[in-house]
């Protein structure tokens, strides 16, 4: 994706001109992308969107008050009423002494940012293919997944999708500057019938580069795990060791590392607070955020701030060690920021957030997880995280589907139950750890296994 | 995709795209879009007011978008603006964000083009009308298009915002939010946090239609969401929340849905969850509370139901006539419901919103479809053609989903149930649409032990299979409300949704919870 000086330009000229109009400070940010998106059924098109889409969001502050705005028109006459309104509303926010907008002084990465391509996830090969290639993509996506089995009998959704994007940033304290960030993936909800029985698979997949992604792959896991479920049935109501599949596992630390946000912790909102150096999970956890990692899919040069992208050891042997930080809470909590202000497009002021957040894997096989165990269950579906997880008490009840343990394997499906616990005691009982290392999006891990989880049934 | 002849250059994402996101001319705005927005368009929903884009340069649009063989089309044209004050930590701060764009879709065959350009400029428009007509087009097609004309619609509904979100000043809002932060503050001595926001949403649409339709409607959304923390002495941290969001103005907020009530609610619910037990886990009875619960059935049927998922074969697919839910229970999808999050007078494709019955008294009586899907189905468009903004396409979705009231009085539901979960008020939820699959978080439960409501419970699930749930209700109260959430349905588009129901019972439903497993309860098998 071209870089446009013009919009470097004008992210330099909008913080100028807050400043001018009397901010202390002022900060524009502004992004330019594209977005393709293919639907397909019955191996035809049903839908392209073909997009893009460019505007700027400005922080303006004074008196130690910060104000928020953001516009997709970018005509300087626009951009100017902006700031002008946003000078305007300042003064009725509330002061608070730790608001900043940062300065070199916080750890600055000299240079066009667009240079440190080991710090890239862009791939330019988004944008030379043409849009029938990616339309053949989309279609074999759901080809490999019909093609698979008699038993797939249709597709709810297959879609391909990619985009690319550029970001600006510059603000009056002297950051400046550019960098590009690119991902293509698609995904595969499958049907697969047998008698009177229907089940659903549902594949993700998303890559940096368009040639590691691989359509097949995601139609034919898809299919696959949708055929597995054929012939599932609840069980009774018990208590029993659970192997977690990585692609449960996966949005479980998701939950987590949101709970380890410096500024939920410093607002008294999460129950991490005051925990730093205390053991709070199985000494064979860690937890890592590194928004550097060679081929992440989320490793940027810096983040929504200008602030150095790190690697943070949040969790070590069950210690927790520190919390995400962005420049008003590190300012807040005495400490430096961690590069963890995110925010992907111009619309949002963004907020702390994980980049490739990782749980290290281990030794086992992930058979060998599974021999160890007499009766449990092995989870591979978690379904409605957003409305069965309490974020705040980390109380969680979840509906999943897997597969029975029995006697050491895997025996026969399961659906129609629900796990139930608390993420704070589910950290805890943690006991064995796969070789298996498994990334989905940007959170990986690898398969591991909890002594016991409440299953409710019927 | 086919192609014309005129058309043979690989269409690479630059060139279908490479209509420069923004015309350095683009329309003028005025500081104070919402100003703006209100002053040029009244306030009024559908009136004949000024386009946002004049009905000439439409008419080209629509005619270009057409020239090249296209089944239908439409040139959708929106700008927005968003203005929230948000209290967090004691401190009141304000964001804006401004938008403005217009979508272009051609259909050919069954098959959507779709691409948006943030610039209103007339080249601008003309040249993503004629890439998404070349993408639609066919080998046969000449250039020479139709003619078309284009009829201004008038609206029969008419959704009012009151006052004009633009009398009041900024300052009063954040006055207003800072009484309300101290109110929420000052209720219980275990209050740790408070966060709240309060967000008016105005979204000026025109829409011009190769069926010589313009519409031209205002779109409003007024939200307020509540959020209080508190901890106890043993460390235990909770968070209670409440919401409204509705098609109106402040104007809207009294009595239950007044601000205050909003935080109180808000702290009685984190009180609650402090001095909750765990919930039980089985299959029990469940009596669902009357309003917002109706998220269930949003859940577990509505989307079931939307014609896109029919044609893909849903767990609702050809059940028209048939029994779907237990005899007494009718489901209705209504978009012309005044203050609600998801009424409009024409949906985003031009049709008339309308009150649709789904399910009467057990059986199906028809599905939800925009325009497309209809086509595919052979059935008409019950206008549930929704799209979230103009960077979108239309799909079906629904508006303010609701069970109908029945003739039970609520207090003898509750009273008939030995033991059993009642719910007050649901969380989100999601459905598998393929094996009828569906959750629901509840945020506000009791258990029922001997007929009545006693202790609250935390941590509690809801799920079960949609036809199977509709099947096992067993009582239907006579206490219908319908309940203006300020969620979003997130069905790869976010929009805004109502959602209702009476008090309702379903026997047998799986009660996921960290507590105590339940078993050979009463009306526990479905």
């Amino acid at each position: 994706m071209k870089q446009k000086k013009e919009y470097m330009d004008l992210a330099v000229y909008a913080a100028e001109l807050a400043k001018k109009s009397g901010a202390d400070a002022a900060e524009a940010y502004i992004t330019d992308s594209n977005e393709v998106s293919i639907d397909v059924s019955n191996r035809e098109v049903e839908l392209v969107n073909s997009s893009s889409d460019a505007g700027i969001g400005i922080r303006v502050l004074k008196d130690q008050k910060m104000a928020f705005g953001t516009s997709n028109d970018l005509s300087k006459s626009s951009i100017k009423d902006m700031v002008l309104n946003l000078i305007h509303k300042v003064p009725f926010h509330t002061s608070d002494e730790f608001n900043v907008i940062p300065g070199k002084e916080f750890g600055y990465l000299e240079g066009d940012w667009s240079r440190y391509t080991d710090l890239l996830s862009y791939d330019p090969k988004i944008e030379a293919v043409s849009v029938q290639d990616k339309i053949k993509r989309a279609i074999l996506i759901e080809a490999s997944a019909l093609d698979y089995s008699p038993k797939v009998a249709g597709v709810m959704r297959v879609r391909y999708l990619d985009q690319e994007s550029y970001a600006y940033l510059a603000n009056s304290n002297g950051i400046a500057g550019c960098f590009p960030t690119s991902g293509c993936g698609g995904f595969a909800n499958v049907r697969a019938v047998e008698g009177n029985d229907s089940q659903s698979g549902t594949q993700f997949g998303i890559k940096v580069k368009y040639d590691d992604f691989d359509p097949v792959w995601v139609g034919k896991r898809a299919a696959e795990k949708a055929i597995g479920m054929l012939g599932a049935k609840p069980i009774k109501s018990c208590e029993v060791p659970m192997v977690v599949s990585p692609e449960v596992g996966t949005p479980l630390f998701g939950y987590i590392v949101g709970m380890l946000d410096a500024d939920l912790v410093q607002k008294g909102k999460s129950l991490f607070a005051d925990k730093v150096g205390e053991r709070v999970a199985a000494d064979i956890f860690t937890l890592v955020d590194d928004g550097k990692l060679k081929g992440g899919l989320s490793t940027n040069p810096v983040d929504r701030e200008g602030i150095p992208r790190q690697a943070t050891p949040l969790l070590v042997n069950g210690v927790l060690k520190t919390y995400l930080y962005d420049c008003y809470t590190a300012h807040k909590g005495k400490t430096h920021s961690t590069g963890n202000r995110t925010g992907g497009s111009y619309r949002s002021i963004g907020g702390i957030g994980s980049t490739n957040l990782y749980f290290p894997q281990g030794e086992m096989n992930p058979e060998d997880i599974l021999k160890g165990i007499k009766d449990g269950f092995y989870i591979t579906v978690a379904f409605g995280l957003h409305a069965g997880i309490d974020d705040i008490s980390g109380d969680f009840s979840i509906p999943a589907a897997g597969f029975k343990i029995e006697g050491g394997q895997k025996t026969y499906p399961i659906r129609g139950i629900n796990i139930g616990g608390n993420l704070f005691d589910f950290l805890k009982s943690i006991d064995r750890v796969g070789n298996d290392m498994t990334w989905v999006q940007s959170i990986g891990c690898p398969t591991f296994s909890v002594e016991s989880i409440k299953i409710g049934g019927v | 995709m086919k192609q014309g002849k005129s058309n043979q250059r690989q269409m690479t994402r630059r060139e279908f795209l490479g209509k420069g996101a923004i015309g350095a001319a683009a329309l003028g705005l005025s500081p104070v879009l919402l100003n703006t927005l209100l002053v040029s368009t009244g306030c009024k929903s559908g009136g004949i007011g000024d386009l946002i884009i004049s009905e000439d340069i439409l008419k080209k649009a629509v005619e270009l978008l057409m020239a090249r063989g296209a089944d239908f089309g439409d040139v959708f044209i929106e700008r927005a603006a968003f203005d929230t004050v948000f209290s967090d930590d004691r401190k009141i701060n304000t964001s804006t964000l401004i938008e403005k764009g217009v979508g272009i879709r051609s259909v050919k065959a069954g098959k959507t083009f779709y691409a948006y350009t943030a610039s209103f400029e007339p080249e601008e428009i003309y040249e993503t009308a004629r890439f998404v007509a070349d993408a639609a087009a066919q080998e046969s097609a000449t250039d020479a298009g139709p003619v078309i004309t284009l009829t201004r619609q008038t609206a029969e509904l008419d959704f009012p915002i009151l006052p004009d979100p633009e009398s009041i000043e900024a300052q009063k809002k954040i006055e207003m939010l800072q009484g309300l932060t101290d109110r929420a503050f000052s209720a219980d001595r275990r209050v740790t946090q408070v966060s709240q926001f309060f967000r008016e949403i105005i979204r000026q649409v025109n829409l011009a239609t190769s069926s010589g339709k313009i519409i031209k409607q205002t779109l409003g959304l007024t939200e307020f969401y509540a959020s209080t923390y508190m901890k106890d002495a043993e460390d235990n941290l909770q968070r209670g929340g409440d919401s409204r969001g509705a098609f109106a103005g402040m104007d809207f907020f009294t009595g239950e849905n007044s601000f205050e009530a909003i935080v109180d609610k808000s702290v009685s619910r984190a009180k609650g969850l402090l001095e909750a037990v765990d919930s039980p886990r089985g299959a029990f009875p469940v009596v669902l509370g009357p309003g917002g619960t109706g998220v269930i059935f949003h859940e577990s049927c509505g989307h079931g139901m939307e014609a896109d998922y029919i044609y893909k074969g849903s767990n609702f697919a050809g059940k028209i006539g048939k029994q779907t839910a237990a005899k007494g229970v009718t489901l209705i999808d209504d978009g012309t419901i005044p203050l609600m999050p998801g009424s409009f007078a024409y949906d985003d494709e031009g049709t008339p919103s309308q009150r649709t019955v789904l399910i009467q008294d057990g059986v199906q009586r028809n599905y939800l479809c925009d325009l497309v899907w209809a086509e595919k189905l052979g059935m008409e468009s019950t206008g549930s053609g929704r799209r979230q903004s103009y960077r979108y396409a239309p799909i079906p979705r629904m508006r303010n989903t609701f069970i109908d009231k029945g003739e039970i009085d609520p207090k003898d539901i509750v009273a008939n149930t030995k033991r059993g979960i009642y719910v007050a008020q649901a969380g989100g939820g999601q459905v598998d649409v393929i094996t009828g699959n569906f959750m629901m978080g509840v945020t506000e439960g009791y258990l029922i032990e001997d007929g009545k409501i006693t202790r609250p419970i935390k941590g509690a699930t809801l799920s079960g299979m949609g036809i199977k749930a509709l099947e096992t209700i067993d009582m239907v109260g006579s206490d219908l409300k319908i309940f203006p959430g300020a969620g979003r349905c997130g069905k790869t588009q976010a929009v805004p949704t109502g959602f209702g129901m009476p008090t309702t019972r379903v026997r047998g439903m799986l009660v996921g919870g960290p507590g105590v497993a339940w078993e050979d309860i009463e009306g526990g098998a479905a």
